[in-house]
């Protein structure tokens, strides 16, 4: 199998749980042979690109140096994940089988890239915003919810943590169940329930 | 090539959605780009009553909904607009199988979109710059301004060329955003003279006094009411002229100085010889340009100047300000006449000299309606925009991009 990993926290740089529950599936990832890719953020703590534990880590920065908010950066730097991702896409003659997108962050660039080369996507859920802004639902707390309801449309599959998480999925965005897959962290399957997705979402063996 | 060379143009405005320049300019550039026979799609903003896919004078027109996600400011809005747009352009080109040869964005409005598209199909990429930040700010003075211009320099550092509507507009953005001068490239704004002309039998005189009494001279101004335009330093102006003749000020277009330049008015004694139309639809402002004994352009900042040309295609003499691209257009005391920006005194003797010379201003209009025809018109420029695709299309054949795998 052929994945790139979107996520915009990955250790050294580590904001919440994400960055090392994602350092942990590319990490295995590569000791079960499968050819991963991560893209995530740097904040000059890294280089562009290195390999740490076998795994191919492309790290971006955002051109644009000021912001007024979190939205602004995060759409801008969406552009610099798609560009890596459409490199790697071209560097491995067209062989890519699977994005998984973790959060909302880089869901734009998935998205444009399922559109314009057939490449399909996972979205991992962490956490929503309906539970981050505690119900708010300004102009800001809307545009990011409707960026994670469009990662709910596109999406070949959801992955959630928890059923609880399902359940607030199915009721905040609609997503039909069947789409949604619940794979533990904690669960001795981890690891083989995370490839039976992606095999089942459009990943050849 | 064996087909036809294809484009996707980038404009966040196109007919019937009319904000600012960029509208026409991409409707004009496309429409004349497919009678040379490049085969060009538009992918554009969604306007009420506009369909979503139509096919305009051999243009594809394909509009996106861009209003379907909240955005707390007018930029994080273009950033989501352009994330829609880019979405719907990467299906439309995906459905083509992958058949666009160029992607062509106008301003930053859709720089994130061109930006995208150009990676992921790995073509050509151009940029008209219409405007920048720090032009229209006068300067960069706070972070919101400053991620604009941010936007707008990373957008030149993407092009492979950027095209400018005029030579000040080149030295502008080379000196913004420290840009190569190989990279820039100047194609003239056009103006669409065939609107212009003169219908038989067309009386306009029962138009006229909508807007002046019979013994009153037309001073004509049209643009946003916004400082840059220049609109109060005309205001200043208004006493000297009626010093020597008597006229009407006519002001075309809104902004949020509109109520300052009232109030200017009725300070300076002047209000009953200053009208405010607000907007005006094309054919009633092409009626209005025709009766125009002047038509004034004082901007401080103009990156082109398309007012100045469509007032020479409507036969109106041009007083003009020397700012910007408007001292390439006119050519003093020949298709025009060149005045002092900023300086109400310069403007107003420009505009009495127009007013109360008519052999002076039948031969300024003379030779601006021969000059329009002969370099602004939409067929060269579509041509000379052609000429620069494929001057990139031969260079980027030779590159690994281009290799098919």
């Amino acid at each position: 199998m052929r994945i790139i990993i979107f996520s915009w926290e990955y250790p050294p740089r580590i904001v919440g749980e994400l960055a090392d529950y994602v350092k942990r599936l590319a990490t295995e990832l590569v000791k079960n042979n499968e050819k991963a890719w991560v893209v995530t953020y740097h904040d000059f703590l890294t280089g562009e690109y290195d390999e740490p534990e076998g795994v191919k880590t492309f790290r971006v920065t955002n051109p644009v140096h000021t912001h007024i908010g979190v939205l602004t950066w995060v759409l801008t730097l969406n552009q610099e994940v798609e560009r890596v991702a459409a490199n790697i896409y071209y560097a491995s003659n067209k062989q890519v089988d699977l994005i998984d997108v973790y959060d909302w962050h880089f869901i734009p660039a998935a998205v444009t890239l399922k559109r314009a080369l057939a490449i399909p996507f996972i979205y991992s859920v962490e956490s929503v915003e309906e539970h981050r802004s505690h119900g708010a639902n300004s102009p800001f707390n809307m545009s990011i919810k409707s960026i994670e309801w469009l990662g709910t449309y596109e999406a070949e599959k959801l992955v959630v943590k928890s059923e609880w998480m399902k359940e607030e999925i199915t009721r905040i965005y609609k997503a039909p169940p069947d789409r949604i897959r619940v794979i533990s962290p904690k669960s001795e399957n981890w690891i083989k329930d995370i490839l039976e997705t992606y095999r089942s979402s459009g990943a050849t063996a | 090539m064996n087909r036809e060379l294809s484009v996707m143009m980038l404009t966040w405005e196109f007919p019937p959605r009319i904000i600012g320049g960029i509208s026409p300019h991409v409707y004009n550039l496309s429409r004349n780009l497919a009678k040379h026979g490049v085969k060009v799609y538009v992918v554009t903003c969604d306007f009420p009553g506009a369909p979503q896919h139509e096919i305009i004078d051999g243009v594809e027109v394909y509009r996106v909904d861009s209003y379907k996600n909240p955005a707390p400011d007018f930029a994080t809005w273009v950033y989501l607009m352009n994330m829609n747009m880019q979405k719907e352009a990467a299906a439309l080109v995906h459905s083509l199988g992958g058949g666009i040869d160029v992607f062509h964005a106008h301003d930053w409005l859709v720089a994130t979109a061109g930006i995208g598209l150009k990676h992921v199909f790995r073509k050509p990429f151009f940029a008209t710059m219409h405007s920048t930040e720090i032009g229209r700010r006068n300067g960069i003075h706070t972070d919101y301004e400053r991620m604009i211009h941010e936007t707008e320099g990373w957008l030149t550092y993407e092009a492979w060329k950027i095209i400018c509507c005029s030579d000040y507009m080149i030295t502008h953005v080379q000196w913004a955003f420290e840009v190569p001068p190989d990279k820039l490239v100047m194609v003239p704004n056009g103006v669409n003279f065939e609107a212009y002309a003169k219908k038989e039998n067309e009386d306009l005189s029962q138009f006229r006094n909508k807007f002046a009494l019979p013994q009153e001279k037309i001073v004509l101004f049209v643009g946003r009411l916004v400082h840059e335009k220049g609109a109060h330093v005309l205001v200043s102006a208004v006493p000297k002229v009626l010093e020597k003749i008597d006229a009407k000020f006519v002001f075309v277009g809104n902004g949020y100085m509109r109520d300052q330049l009232s109030d200017l008015a009725q300070q300076l004694g002047i209000a009953h010889k200053v009208m405010f139309t607000g907007f005006l639809d094309d054919e009633t402002l092409r009626k209005l340009q025709k009766c125009a004994d002047v038509s004034v352009v004082p901007s401080l900042f103009e990156p082109f100047g398309i007012v100045a040309l469509e007032a020479m295609a409507a036969g109106s003499p041009v007083v003009v300000s020397d700012a910007g691209g408007l001292p390439e257009i006119v050519n003093h005391e020949v298709d025009g006449v060149k005045v002092y920006a900023g300086n109400p005194d310069s403007l107003s003797w420009g505009i009495t000299k127009v007013l109360t010379d008519e052999a002076f201003a039948n031969r300024l209009r003379a030779n601006a309606q021969r000059k329009i025809q002969e370099k602004y018109n939409w067929d060269t420029i579509a041509q000379q925009t052609k000429n620069v695709y494929e001057t990139v299309l031969n260079e980027y054949s030779k590159l690994p991009w281009a290799r098919k795998t």
